[in-house]
C-alpha cells in the first residue's frame, strides 16, 4: 500500500507560507493599497492596443500621482464589462469610460461623477464599411442607410459606442432594424476585426470607429479595393472620465476636484505634458457633462443595453 | 491506461444498473438500431439547421486573411520584451491551473467522500430512507456547478470578488471539483470495503474509518486522475484569460482585438508548449499507475510508485509557487464586501426573466445551440478517429524497418496535429474560421469540432493502446496481415470506447457552444453574452438555467445510448 508522502508535502505547505511573504508578479490586481497606503486606481476600457493603453495610462498615472500626492495605479482590464463592475466595485475609481459604458457606469453607481473628457471626444464619428463586391454604394445622408436592409452586417463589440450604439441608432433612424439584415447580425468584437470581416467578404457592411478606419487606411492595414467607405456619421459624443463618488472620502475632500483640475490643466506645457497629450491623441482634455451622453443613454435603453 | 476510459464513463452522469426486463439480445439489438437510426436523423436535422446544402458557407474570398494569419506562424514576434511577457503569462496560466486543480481536489475529496454509497450506507444511526436521500441530495448538489462553463462561473466571481486571483482559482476549482467529486465517489466505492468495515466494527469512528481504512488503498487512482485533470486545467485557464483572468488567454484576447498575427503565433506556442508539457507529465504518471495495477493484479502486490511521489511533491511545491506568483489571499471569501456584491447579484437576478423571445426564443435558441453541439460532435468523431489510429502507438509486428520508420513519423506527426488543435482555444478558431466561412452556427460549430478532435483523437488514440493485446496476437500468429487486425482485430474493439468518449465529449461540447457565441455563432451562449454586458442578470439567469436543463437532458441522453452499448 503506498503511503502519502506527508513530509513532502509539509515542505509543500512551508514553501507556500515563505512564498506567501513576497510581492506576487502574476497578481492581476496587483493588491490595491493592501499595505494603508492611500492609492487612486485609474482604469480604461481595453477598446486598443494594450501596449498603448499601457504607455497612454502609465505615463499619466505617473504624472497624476505627482501631482496628486498619492499613489496612482493603472489596473488594465480585457473585458468592456469588467471594466465596468470593477468600477463598480471600487476596485478602479477613476476610468476613462466609452460612451456607453460610461452611463452604464454612472447607473450603477449613483452620485458617479463626468469630470473630463478629451477635446475630439465631443466629436466623434463612426464609418459605415461595406464590400466592394456587395454592390452597396456610398450615401450622403443617414437616410441612405436604408440600402443595406438586405445585406449581411457586422458591428464590432456589443458594448462598442462607436462600433455598435451609434451605428445601430442610426441605422434606426434610417428605418433599418437589425431583423432587417440578411441572417444575425454579427458581433465581431473589435473594430480592426469589423474591417477585416468586409474585406474578407464574411459580411456585406460594417461599423467601426472612424479613426480606428482612418488609421488601417493610412497604414494600408486594410485593401481598400476590396473594402471602402460608405458613409460618416454626423458628430457624437464619446469617451470622457467618470469617477466614483467616494474618492472624496478615501483619499480626502476636495481630491476630485483636484483631479479635475490636474486632467484640464494639461495643455502640453511642459515634455511630460506634451507626452501624455500625444499619447491620447488630443489638444487637451476639456469639461464635459452628463447631458452631452443622453443621446446615448436613450439609444442604450432601447436596445436593452441599460437596465 | 485503462483508467481513463472508467473516468470518462464517471464523468458523466449517475449511470444506474442496466434495466433488467427484456434483457433478450434481439431486443438489445433491436433497442441499439433504434438508437442508431436517433443519432443519424440527429446528426441530419442539425447539419440542414447549421445550414449545410444551403450552398454558401465557404467562400474563397477571406482565404488571403486567413493565409496571412497562417504565414505569420513562421515568423512569431521574438523580442525580448515581448518573449519576457509571454514568459511571465505563461506562468500565471500554469498557476492557476495549479491552484484551480488543487481547488477541484479539496472538493473533490469532500464532495466524494459525501457522494459515494460506501460512506451513506454505513451509518449506524439514521434509517435506510434518510440515507438514500442524502446520497441523492448530494449527488443532485454536484449537478449543477458541473452544467455551468468555467468562462460563466468566471464572470459571476468577477461581480462578487472583482479583479482577484481568486475569481480564475474558483472558476475553474469548482466545476473541476464537482466532476472530480464524481469520479472519486466512484473510484471509493469500487475500492474494497474490508478495512473499513473492520474499523467500524472494532468501534471508530466513522471520518477516522474512511480516512485510515478507505482512502489510502484508494489514494493513487484519486492521484492520477488529478493529474488528468489538471490537463485539463491548462486548457481552461487558457480559456479563462480570454474573459480577463490574467495569462495567456488574456494576452490572446488582445492581440486579437488588433489582430496582430505575430504576436498571436508568438502566444499561440508558448500555450502549445504548456499543454505538451503538461499532457506528458500526466500521461507519465497515469502510464506508471496503469503498469503498477497490472503488477499488482498479477499478485506482486501493490508497491510505492517512485514517479507518483515525485510527481506528488512537485505538485505541493508548485501549489506553494503558484499562491505566491498569483498573490492568491484566501481572505477575500469571507470578507463582508464580497458577500455584500454577491446578494446584491443574486437579488438582481432573482426572478429569473424571459427576454422579449418569450418562451418560444428561447426554445429556438436551445434549439440552435442544440445543432450546434451535434454538429461538432459528428465532425470531431469522425476526424478524431480518423487521426486516432495513426496516433496510437505502433505495434511490433514483423514489419519491415522502413514501414516500422514510416509509422513512427506518422504516429509522431498526428500527435502534434492533435494538440495543436486543442491548445488554440474555441473561439480563437471560431474567428479563424469566420475569414472563410458565412457566419451562422456552422463556423461555430466547426470551431468546436476542431477543438474536440484535438481532445477526442487523443482519448481515442490512448484507448487503442490499452486494447487487449491477446485477441490481436492470435490473428497475428494466425498470419493475418497488419490490414486484417485492423479490420477484425482493433476496429470492433475500440468502436464501442470510441463511441463512449463520444457521448462524453458531447456533454462538454454543449457546454462550450457558450465560448464561440461569444464571436457571434448564435445561440444561448450569444445571448448569455448580451445579457451580461447589459447586466441583465435576471435574463442571464433564464438563459443559465436554459444551458443547465440543456445540458442535463444531453447528459442522460448520453447514458442511455451509453447503457444500450453495454
Amino acid at each position: 500500500m503506498p503511503r502519502v508522502p506527508l513530509r513532502l508535502i509539509a515542505l509543500g505547505a512551508i514553501t507556500m507560507l515563505l512564498a506567501a511573504c513576497g510581492a506576487a508578479p502574476g497578481d492581476p490586481s496587483a493588491s490595491a493599497g493592501s499595505d494603508g497606503e492611500q492609492v487612486l486606481t485609474i482604469g480604461a476600457i481595453p477598446d486598443q492596443d494594450p501596449q498603448v493603453l499601457q504607455r497612454q495610462f502609465s505615463t499619466l498615472s505617473e504624472y497624476l500621482g505627482e501631482k496628486l500626492g498619492v499613489e496612482v495605479r493603472y489596473v488594465p482590464v480585457t473585458d468592456y464589462t469588467a471594466s465596468v463592475t470593477a468600477f463598480q466595485r471600487g476596485d478602479l475609481q477613476l476610468v476613462f469610460f466609452g460612451g456607453l459604458t460610461g452611463v452604464q457606469a454612472r447607473a450603477q453607481v449613483p452620485g458617479a461623477v463626468t469630470l473630463a473628457q478629451r477635446d475630439i471626444d465631443a466629436e466623434f464619428h463612426s464609418v459605415f464599411v461595406a464590400n466592394t463586391g456587395s454592390g452597396i454604394e456610398p450615401i450622403d445622408d443617414v437616410s441612405g442607410l436604408r440600402q443595406l436592409a438586405g445585406h449581411s452586417f457586422t458591428f464590432g463589440s456589443d458594448t462598442s459606442t462607436s462600433g455598435r450604439v451609434m451605428p445601430q441608432h442610426f441605422l434606426l433612424q434610417a428605418g433599418v432594424g437589425v431583423d432587417d439584415f440578411s441572417g444575425e447580425p454579427g458581433y465581431s468584437g473589435s473594430h480592426d476585426t469589423t474591417a477585416k470581416l468586409v474585406e474578407a467578404g464574411t459580411y456585406d457592411a460594417g461599423a467601426l470607429n472612424s479613426s480606428v478606419w482612418d488609421e488601417l487606411v493610412e497604414t494600408g492595414k486594410v485593401d481598400t479595393s476590396k473594402v471602402r467607405e460608405i458613409f460618416r456619421t454626423p458628430p457624437f459624443h464619446d469617451y470622457h472620465w467618470v469617477a466614483r463618488p467616494d474618492i472624496d472620502e478615501q483619499l480626502g475632500d476636495g481630491m476630485t476636484d483636484k483631479i479635475r483640475k490636474t486632467l484640464l490643466d494639461i495643455d502640453g506645457s511642459d515634455a511630460t505634458e506634451k507626452k501624455i497629450l500625444r499619447l491620447f491623441e488630443a489638444g487637451s482634455f476639456v469639461p464635459t457633462e452628463p447631458g452631452n451622453y443622453a443621446k446615448i443613454e436613450q439609444v442604450a435603453r432601447k436596445l436593452g443595453l441599460l437596465h | 491506461m485503462t483508467t481513463t476510459v472508467r473516468w470518462e464513463a464517471a464523468e458523466s452522469t449517475a449511470t444506474p444498473p442496466p434495466p433488467r426486463r427484456g434483457g433478450g439480445t434481439s431486443w438489445r439489438s433491436h433497442r441499439r438500431r433504434g438508437w442508431a437510426l436517433l443519432i443519424v436523423a440527429a446528426i441530419v436535422v442539425s447539419a440542414v439547421a447549421s445550414g449545410v446544402g444551403s450552398g454558401t458557407v465557404v467562400k474563397a474570398e477571406g482565404a488571403g486573411s486567413l493565409l496571412d494569419f497562417v504565414a505569420a506562424a513562421v515568423s512569431p514576434r521574438l523580442d525580448a520584451g515581448f518573449l519576457a511577457l509571454t514568459g511571465t503569462e505563461m506562468v500565471t496560466t500554469l498557476a492557476y491551473a495549479v491552484l484551480g486543480t488543487a481547488l477541484s481536489l479539496v472538493i473533490g475529496l469532500i464532495g466524494g467522500v459525501l457522494g459515494s454509497q460506501t460512506w451513506w450506507s454505513s451509518g449506524v444511526r439514521s434509517g435506510r430512507g434518510r440515507r438514500l436521500a442524502g446520497w441523492m441530495f448530494a449527488r443532485a448538489v454536484l449537478v449543477v456547478p458541473r452544467g455551468i462553463h468555467e468562462v460563466v462561473w468566471g464572470l459571476f466571481f468577477l461581480v462578487v470578488f472583482g479583479i482577484d486571483p481568486i475569481v480564475a482559482v474558483l472558476a475553474i476549482g469548482i466545476p473541476f471539483g464537482a466532476v472530480t467529486a464524481k469520479v472519486f465517489s466512484e473510484l471509493l466505492d469500487e475500492t474494497g470495503r474490508k478495512p473499513y468495515t473492520a474499523l467500524l466494527a472494532a468501534g471508530s469512528g466513522k471520518w477516522s474509518a474512511m480516512l485510515y481504512g478507505l482512502l489510502p488503498p484508494a489514494l493513487p487512482d484519486l492521484i492520477s486522475y488529478s493529474f488528468y485533470r489538471f490537463e485539463c486545467a491548462i486548457r481552461s485557464a487558457a480559456i479563462l484569460g480570454l474573459v480577463g483572468a490574467g495569462g495567456l488567454g488574456f494576452q490572446l484576447a488582445l492581440s486579437f482585438q488588433t489582430l496582430r498575427y505575430h504576436d498571436i503565433w508568438t502566444l499561440l506556442y508558448a500555450l502549445i508548449v504548456l499543454s505538451v508539457a503538461a499532457d506528458y507529465w500526466s500521461s507519465l504518471v497515469r502510464s506508471a499507475r496503469a503498469r503498477g495495477r497490472r503488477r499488482s493484479r498479477n499478485g506482486d502486490g501493490m508497491r510505492r510508485d517512485p514517479l507518483l511521489t515525485v510527481s506528488l511533491a512537485f505538485g505541493a511545491v508548485l501549489i506553494g509557487f503558484s499562491t505566491w506568483w498569483v498573490g492568491l489571499d484566501v481572505s477575500v471569501m469571507w470578507s463582508g464586501e464580497a458577500w455584500r456584491f454577491g446578494s446584491q447579484l443574486l437579488s438582481q437576478a432573482w426572478p429569473p426573466s424571459l427576454g422579449d423571445g418569450g418562451f418560444g426564443g428561447l426554445l429556438r435558441l436551445a434549439g440552435v445551440t442544440l445543432a450546434m453541439s451535434i454538429v461538432a460532435i459528428a465532425l470531431a468523431f469522425g476526424l478524431g478517429a480518423l487521426f486516432a489510429v495513426p496516433a496510437s502507438t505502433p505495434a511490433h509486428g514483423r514489419d519491415h524497418r522502413a514501414a516500422r520508420a514510416l509509422r513512427l513519423v506518422a504516429m509522431l506527426g498526428s500527435r502534434f496535429v492533435l494538440v495543436v488543435l486543442r491548445a488554440i482555444p474555441p473561439p480563437v478558431w471560431a474567428l479563424l474560421l469566420l475569414f472563410v466561412m458565412y457566419p451562422g452556427i456552422l463556423p461555430g460549430a466547426v470551431a468546436l469540432a476542431v477543438y474536440t478532435t484535438g481532445v477526442l483523437g487523443r482519448l481515442m488514440a490512448e484507448s487503442v493502446d490499452n486494447l487487449d493485446a491477446r485477441p490481436l496476437r492470435a490473428l497475428r500468429a494466425h498470419g493475418a496481415s497488419e490490414s486484417t487486425v485492423f479490420c477484425y482485430g482493433v476496429i470492433p474493439a475500440a468502436a464501442p470506447r470510441f463511441v463512449a468518449y463520444g457521448l462524453y465529449r458531447w456533454e462538454v461540447t454543449i457546454r462550450e457552444t457558450v465560448v464561440v457565441g461569444v464571436v457571434g455563432s448564435g445561440g444561448l451562449g450569444l445571448v448569455l453574452h448580451h445579457q451580461i454586458n447589459a447586466f441583465d442578470y435576471s435574463g442571464a439567469l433564464t438563459t443559465l438555467a436554459a444551458l443547465i436543463g440543456l445540458t442535463l437532458a444531453v447528459d442522460l441522453t448520453s447514458a442511455a445510448i451509453r447503457r444500450s452499448l453495454r
